[in-house]
This record gives structure tokens, sequence and C-alpha cells, in this order.
């Protein structure tokens, strides 16, 4: 118990005091806290700018133009004579779409026939084809919703049945736990894990590899103070101890600040931050046996931050990947935790729902331990 | 004989020097090959099977009708969208949301079908899980055409029931449709769009953290860069035969990639590829010079590597692959516009799946250049004034003597 108390305050003086590996463990957060979420700030894209070729120039169409303009989604950024040059605007990004209003839309319309538009959305980037496809369409349908009910009342039908026959069947979509549909909401209470685990996964990585890691010793004779399951399990402490508080601000505090929604309680997210944190300081402490250099350990894990993100199963869903990836996935901490995180916080989970990932979890932190056992007790023996 | 070639300096000595280096480090060799290939391996496989088909979903239907049970069908026959689960209550469907069983839930209203024959427009319901975005849109998107194909069946009877003409009735249904017409990406596909976004995005990391190492091991110790120059017979043959080496690495990483994106994978290359090759070049020497910067402005080299990781690691997001940089911050748009992946990537987009005219391409790639120029002056102002620190105390001590 001796050990194991020397080896945590050591483990947690050198975090504080070693420079590189407080810049990592404390200094960088703090950036990254600042600087990750700024792309997202804005939440949805609106008022997408698109071009109008209007080749009707009639009441109808000026009227559909107006409405486009005053959409949320879209923005009528230019009015351009011939399709040539909308191209070559989206191709200069200068608008996200080209809407071709052909000759004869008022015509078709009062003719009581069909009376199409061509939309030429940018489809190069996803988000922006799906908000100018979703804008355009949606005034398309009201716009001909009006002109139905007037035609059919227009032919004596009643008001009410009219509205009916235009609707008969409604259809509403509501989103669930991320109302506003967000993007900053959607990427950063995952990110935030993923930050944590690479800030953490570092940090321990450099605390093991730099002078100074061999561990507490006697004053007398040099020998190790604490055996090697000892060393493990006062390390691991030390980081459970610095986690705790900044792990509640990240995944808690950060998001507030952020203005994400959140529906859980704080208990199940604390209490979920223990496994991850022993999990992912363990495989810290293995990395850092494997690795041996700080540096090796720096740029390796440096490299590895974003195929991790995409490796979790997030951002893009594991229906979509290969059997094998969920294999490849299984033993990164942050796969099981940003599932967990988001789960507990954004959408309200109970410990319960989860608790396949928390099993996922402790059976990470398990072998990643058993293996800093290992790793620590041949270490001892080579320095004896 | 063999003295007096060694002896010879200049840029291929200097060269020759960094590939032994490389040969000798197995960590600058296994960052510069084997850890790029691995990654772009990786997200190869993630991002292989294309785009996230037959998501499932779970179904409350408490009308058990013939309408309700053709509104199942139609959303299990699209492509986004299967029906996993029936589901009892609303509770249920929660619980199977919660645990990622299922993205969404569709409920259908009791009497849905006598309702909507008496024109009272009942009222589906899908609640989706927004917090996963792409996989709720997706499944949303399924709902949604499901929704709209049995919707237009049931107005189009309503209709041809009253004795309408079959083409007139079809035009009611919708008399404004929106045409789609997807400009450049014909067959909309992201996924590969992605991944081919994503490789220069993790490339930009390693060699702006690598350069800072391998430029790093020289300024660690003072003398070592003296050495280098007079290796190089003067500073820029010194700085080509430094940084070349790598240039040529990561230029035939990026290369290896990209045949099997364009090549196996079957992403459309519609440019032209002298731009890419050119704007991959001027990527790949910013980056370096980014990082070498870097390197011989702050010591240790463990605070190079840090400043570059920090700056490159989140620069995915500043470089408007998911999130549009027109939709972002003032901030978050000039910080992007002062990372060399997002205007290469701007190129990349531009000159593959776009196809844009070469004129409009020009400004990435001039912007690219600016980078390269401006980082190699600063980099060589940076070593003049090393150089310079390094002689005084030499010279104070000669006229000392003097």
């Amino acid at each position: 118990m001796n050990g194991i108390a020397a080896v945590f305050r050591n483990e947690l003086r050198r975090i504080l005091t070693l420079r590189p590996v407080f810049s990592v463990m404390v200094l960088a957060l703090a950036v990254y806290a600042l600087l990750y979420p700024q792309p997202y700030r804005g939440e949805a894209l609106r008022r997408t700018p698109i071009a109008v070729v209007d080749q009707d120039q009639t009441v109808a169409s000026r009227d559909l133009v107006r409405r486009l303009d005053a959409s949320p989604d879209v923005a009528v950024a230019s009015a351009l004579p011939d399709f040539p040059a909308a191209r070559r605007a989206v191709f200069a990004r200068e608008v996200s779409g080209v809407l071709v209003v052909p000759e004869g839309f008022e015509r078709e319309l009062l003719r009581g026939m069909a009376s199409p538009l061509a939309l030429y959305a940018d489809a190069s980037y996803f988000l922006i084809y799906q908000r100018v496809a979703l804008g355009v369409s949606s005034v398309a349908r009201t716009v001909g919703a009006e002109v139905e009910a007037r035609r059919l009342v227009g032919l004596g039908v009643d008001p009410t049945i009219a509205t009916a026959a235009v609707d008969p069947l409604r259809f509403t979509a509501i989103p669930l736990f991320n109302p506003q549909e967000g993007y900053g909401s959607y990427v950063l209470p995952a990110a935030f894990v993923l930050i944590l685990q690479q800030t953490l996964l570092i940090g321990v990585g450099l605390l093991g590899t730099l002078p100074g890691a061999a561990g507490v010793r006697c004053a007398d004779d040099g020998t190790a103070m604490a055996g090697p399951f000892a060393t493990v399990a006062g390390k691991l402490l030390a980081y459970l101890a610095l986690e705790g508080v900044l792990a509640p601000l990240y995944l808690v505090v950060l998001p507030f600040l952020y203005g994400i929604p959140r529906l859980g309680g704080l208990l199940p997210t604390l209490l979920f931050t223990v496994p991850f944190i022993v999990a992912t300081g363990a495989l810290g402490l293995v990395v850092a046996a494997v690795f041996r250099k700080p540096l090796d350990v720096q740029l390796v894990m440096a490299a590895v931050g974003l195929p991790f993100f995409f490796l979790s199963g997030f951002a893009w869903p594991f229906e979509a990947m290969p059997p094998v990836a969920r294999w490849l996935a299984a033993p990164v901490p942050s796969t099981a935790a940003i599932d967990g995180f988001v789960a507990l916080g954004q959408l309200g989970a109970s410990l319960w729902d989860v608790r396949g990932h928390v099993f996922t979890l402790l059976t990470l932190s398990a072998v990643y331990a058993a293996g800093a056992v290992l790793l620590e007790a041949r270490a001892q023996r080579a320095q004896v | 004989m063999r003295r007096r070639r060694d002896l010879r300096f200049g840029f291929a000595l200097v060269f020759r020097r960094e590939v032994g280096w490389l040969r000798r480090r197995p960590l600058l060799l296994t960052m510069t090959t084997a850890i790029p290939l691995a990654v772009m391996a990786l997200l190869t496989l993630l991002f292989s099977q294309g785009l996230a088909t037959r998501l499932p979903v779970a179904v409350l239907d408490l009308d058990r009708s013939d309408l309700s049970r053709s509104i199942v069908r139609t959303v299990d026959a699209t492509p986004d969208t299967r029906v996993a689960e029936y589901v009892a209550d609303m509770a249920e469907g929660r619980r199977l949301i919660l645990s990622g069983g299922v993205h969404g839930l569709l409920y259908l209203p009791r009497n849905l079908e006598r309702d909507m024959q008496a024109g009272r427009q009942p009222e589906a319901v899908f609640f989706y899980n927004a917090q996963t975005m792409t996989a709720g849109n997706l499944t949303l998107r399924g709902v949604n055409a499901a929704m709209g194909t049995v919707s237009a069946g049931i107005r189009l009877s309503l209709r041809t029931a009253q004795g309408t003409p079959m083409e007139e009735a079809s035009a009611s249904v919708q008399p404004v449709p929106v045409q789609l017409a997807p400009l450049f990406n014909p067959t909309l596909d992201y996924v590969f769009f992605l991944l081919a976004a994503l490789l220069p995005s993790v490339l930009q990391i390693i060699v702006t953290t690598t350069a800072a190492y391998s430029v790093g091991l020289d300024v660690e110790t003072p003398h070592r860069l003296r050495i280098l120059r007079r290796l190089g017979g003067g500073l820029m043959p010194a700085i080509a035969g430094k940084m070349l080496p790598y240039t040529i690495l990561f230029l035939i990483i990026l290369g290896l990639a990209d045949t099997v994106l364009f090549g196996l994978l079957g992403l459309p290359l519609q440019g032209s590829r002298l731009l890419l090759v050119a704007g991959a070049v001027l990527f790949v020497m910013a980056c370096q010079l980014a990082g070498g910067l870097l390197a011989l402005l702050l010591t240790p080299m463990a605070s190079a590597v840090s400043i570059a990781t920090l700056v490159t690691a989140p620069a995915f997001g500043f470089m408007g692959i998911g999130f549009p940089r027109f939709g972002m911050n003032l901030f978050s748009q000039w910080w992007g516009a002062l990372l060399p992946g997002t205007w290469f990537l701007t190129l990349r987009i531009d000159q593959t799946i776009r196809g844009a005219p070469l004129d409009l391409s020009l400004r990435p790639l001039l912007i690219l250049a600016a980078f390269v120029i401006v980082l190699s002056l600063l980099v060589v102002l940076r070593l003049e004034g090393l150089r310079r620190r390094a002689e005084a105390p030499a010279r104070r001590l000669a006229e000392a003597v003097a």
C-alpha cells in the first residue's frame, strides 16, 4: 500500500512538473477546447447561396424566386442570364446551385399541367447538396400544394376537403436528441472524447519514456519501492485523479458552454469516465513500453488520431463498414467510449442501456493493465 | 580516389546523408512509409463498402391496416432503410434507439387508414436519431421517400377514383416537380470523396511533424547546422538536399494512395493531372517547410513536434470537407486559409470530381506557391540569424585576442 501511494505521489508530481507532459495533458486540452469547436459554431448551414436562371420572367416565376429567397435554407445570390454563366459561378464557388425556371412555367401551371423546375446542385459537398435540394424542393412543394388546392377550389370542391385531398396523409419527421440538427452538436461531444483519449495517451506515453520513468526507489539501496502491480496501480490512480478533474470539465462543462443539448444526468457520465480513463491510461503504459522514446510516442500518436475518430463508428456507421472494421476498432478505447458518452450525455441513456460499452471498457482496462504489469515486471527485472 | 569523391560538397552529398539517416533511423523510416501507408489502408478499408444502405429502423404500427402494412413494406423496400424491429410501445422503441439497435422509429397511429379515407389528414411520425448525423439523415431520407411514394399513390387513386384522367391526375400530384440534377459527382458518391480528402489531411499531419523531427535533429546540436551548410556547399543546396528525400517519399506515398483511389476504386478524375501533381508537390513542400520552420524556431525539438501536432491534428474540421467553409465564423475561415491542406483539397476537388475550368484552379495553386515562397524566405532568414548568433562569440573571441 505504501508503494502504491509513493508511486501515485511521484507520478502526479511528474505530470505537473515535467513540461512536455503538462503541455500535452493540460495546456493542449485547453487550446483544443478553444480551437476545435470554432468551425462548427454556426451549427447549421443557413441561406446557402444559389443562382437563378429565370427564363420565364412572369408573375409566377418571380413569386417563386422571392419565396425561395425568403426560405431559411437557400438564398438567391444572383440572377444570371444563362446556364453556362451560372455553372461557372458554381465552379468558382460563388453559388452552390442553379435553379432554372423554364420558359412557359406560368403557362403550364395555368393550364393545369405539371410545371417542372430544374435544379442543378453542387454535389461535390454532401451537406451543401442536401441543404440546397431540401430547401428548393420544400418551397416547390408548398407552391405546388397551393396551386393544387386553388385548382380544386376552382372546380367547386369545399376548401377544407381540397386541403385534405392535397395532403391526405401527413408526415412529420422529428429529430431526437439533437433537435436543431446542429453540426457542432453532432461532432463535438464525440470529438471531445477523442481529444481526451489522445492527450492522455500521449501524456502517459511521455511519462513512461522521459527520464525518471523507472519509478520511485529507496534512498539507500536504489531498489524499486513498489512491485510491478503496485507501480501500475499507483500510476493508474494518478491518471484517474488528474482526469477526474479534467474529464468532467471536458465532457460536461465544455459542451454546456458551447450550448450542446444534454439530456443525461451527471452521475452516469462520471461513473463511465472511470473505466474509460483506466483503459486509456493502461493502454498508454503499454504504448510507453513498446515505443520507449518520447518522440516516437508523439509522432505515431499524432498520426493515428484522425483514423481513430473514423474507426469509432460515430461519423461513419459500422453498418457501412466491412465486418473486420469492428474487430480493428474494438481495442481502441474511444470506440466504446464515444458511443457510450454520447448515449449517456446527449441521448439520456442509463448505464444499463450502455452496459455493452461498460463491459468493453472494463475488459480493455483489465487486458491493458495486465499487459502493463507484465511489461513493468520485465523492466524491473532488467534493471536489477 | 573514393575520398576525393566524398569530399565534393554540394546538394548530392546532403541528399545522400539524409537518405543514410532515413535508413539508420527506424522511426523516421516508419513515419514516412509504414505509418502513412497503414493509415491509408485502414481508411480505405473503412470506406470501401460505399454508402451505408439498409439501415435498421423500428416500427410502432398501432393501425395494422392495409395502409399501414403497405407503408411498412415501402419503408423496408427503400435502399436506405430496412424495418428491423416491430415494437409494442414507444418506450420499447426509445430503448432500441438508445442502445443503437435502430436509428429511428416510425409511428403509425390507430385508425390511420380510416381517418385518411375520411379526409381527416392523419399524421405518421418518424422519430430519428439526429445525434449520429450520417445515419440519422440517411434513414430520414429513406422513410421520407417511402412516405412520398405511398402518399402520391393515395392521391393518384383518390383522383382516378373520382374519374380524373390519369395524365391530369399525375400532374396534380406534384404541380411543381423539381428535377434534381447533381452538378458533378453524378453518382452522389460521398464516400470516396471523403476518402480522397482524408488522405491528404493525414499526410498534412505526418509531413509537418516528421519535417519538424528531421530538421530538429540538425538543430539540436549547434554545430550540425554548420556542418550541414558546409556539406551542401551553400545554404540553398543544403536545404534542398535535406528536404528532397522526404518530398520524393511522400509524393510516392500520395501517388500510391491515389492510384488505389482513382484506379481501383474508380473515383472520377476529370481534371488536369498536371495541375494535380503540381499542387501535390507544392503542398508537400509547404508542409515540410512549415514543420522545418517550427524546428528552427522552437527548441527542444519535442516542442516543435508538439506545436506541429497541435496545429495539424485538428485541421480537418477547418478545411471545410464536412462542414463547408462559407458556413464558418470569420476566425475559422482565416485559420483554414492559413493551412496548406485547405488549398490543396480545393484544387484536388476542382480537378478530380468537379472538372473545373483550369483558370479557376490557378488560384489555389498560386496560393500554395505563395506558401512555399514565404515559408522558404522565413526558413532562410531564420538560418542566417542562427548562423550570425553562432558566429558572434567566435568573432568576439578573435577580436579580443587581436
